[in-house]
């Protein structure tokens, strides 16, 4: 983690006025300003050191949205499956009324009763029966979770992968040429910040940083 | 007046689980002639194209959700008369007035029973 960096930060936490030189003051400045120059470079290669481990996070996080978005699916699927039993179970039971019903014309006395009894039994059953298909909306409360899960998780991505770019082989001591590439990617990664994210933006930037 | 059993009703919400949910409530309840729409614009075009005499829609959709679509149906004149229940996991009471500013005629918090749409629909349709 970048927290965990072991960068000395006692060249920037000492005031540039306690140090100069009142006597020489150029000097003294261009001491101070050679100071600062080292320690920035030396906190950005540290910090480069984490391109690797950062890289391989960011290859996984598309997994991690596929396998999210693969559980929503899963339990939509299996919340169909269960509504379509419970249906065919309904549409049995209606069957059946319409038989008992039917057969009830032609019944008188115990029978007739027997019968009403069994009918009252078997439309116990619609509560219970609905109760099931109600329960299900589960099923939507995951999805929206899982939902706002897949934006942390793109999120995250986009910060890391900028991290990448801004951290990575091509700005550390590159010319002109490598910085403009840097910063074309961080104009994509910018861009795609507001759709969902581009996997090809992504498995390019890794790639480019050998990444594969 | 109670509920006419056979008027036209429109379920909108983007996850088919929640419309199959609702639809078979509604047929629990008695009532058998339903529609789906996934967003708030899919249902406005059909709310406009028909004649629909409930909807029962979702806060959270893409595209429109439903708190615009409830707007547009009270900003339309041969629309706004149609009550609308919103079944939503948007429970926060700031939600609740929003929907309740913006003309809902009920509010269903998700997860919910068909005893307590039930109640809803006969508030609603009873008053």
């Amino acid at each position: 983690m970048i927290s965990g960096a072991n960068v000395s930060a006692s060249a920037s936490s000492k005031g540039l006025d306690d140090d100069i030189d009142a006597e020489n003051p150029d000097t003294a400045l261009y001491e101070k300003l050679g100071e600062l120059t080292r320690f920035i470079d030396k906190t950005i290669k540290t910090i480069s050191q984490f391109s690797a481990p950062m890289s391989a996070t960011s290859e996984q996080l598309p997994d991690a949205t596929a396998h999210l978005r693969d559980l929503r699916k899963l339990t939509e699927d299996g919340t169909h499956k269960v509504m379509q039993l419970v249906e065919t179970v309904e549409d049995n039971h209606k069957r059946v009324f319409a038989q008992l019903d039917a057969l009830a014309q032609h019944l008188t006395g115990d029978e007739a009763a027997a019968l009403a009894s069994i009918r009252a039994g078997l439309k116990k059953d619609d509560k219970p029966l609905i109760d099931i298909i109600t329960a299900l909306s589960f099923q939507d409360l995951v999805a929206q979770r899982v939902n706002k899960l897949v934006t942390i998780v793109e999120e995250v991505e986009h910060k890391l992968l900028e991290l990448v770019v801004v951290f990575g082989p091509y700005t550390k001591g590159a010319g002109k040429e490598e910085a403009g590439k840097a910063s074309e990617m961080l104009k994509q990664l910018e861009a795609s910040k507001n759709t969902s994210m581009n996997q090809d933006v992504a498995d390019e930037i890794l790639k480019q940083f050998g990444f594969n | 007046m109670p509920a006419d059993l056979n008027m036209k009703i429109l379920v909108v919400d983007d996850m088919s689980t929640m419309r199959r949910i609702v639809k078979n409530i509604l047929k629990q309840l008695g009532f058998s002639n339903m529609e789906e729409a996934e967003n708030g614009q899919e249902a406005l075009q059909k709310l406009k194209a028909d004649t629909y005499g409930f909807v029962v829609s979702d806060w959270n959709m893409p595209v429109m959700p439903g708190i615009e679509m409830l707007r547009a149906i009270r900003a339309d004149e041969k629309l706004k008369h149609i009550p609308v229940l919103m079944v939503t996991a948007e429970a926060q009471k700031e939600n609740l007035i929003e929907a309740i500013q913006a003309g809902v005629n009920s509010y269903v918090v998700k997860p919910f029973t068909a005893e307590t749409m039930q109640e809803k629909i006969n508030k609603i349709f009873n008053k």
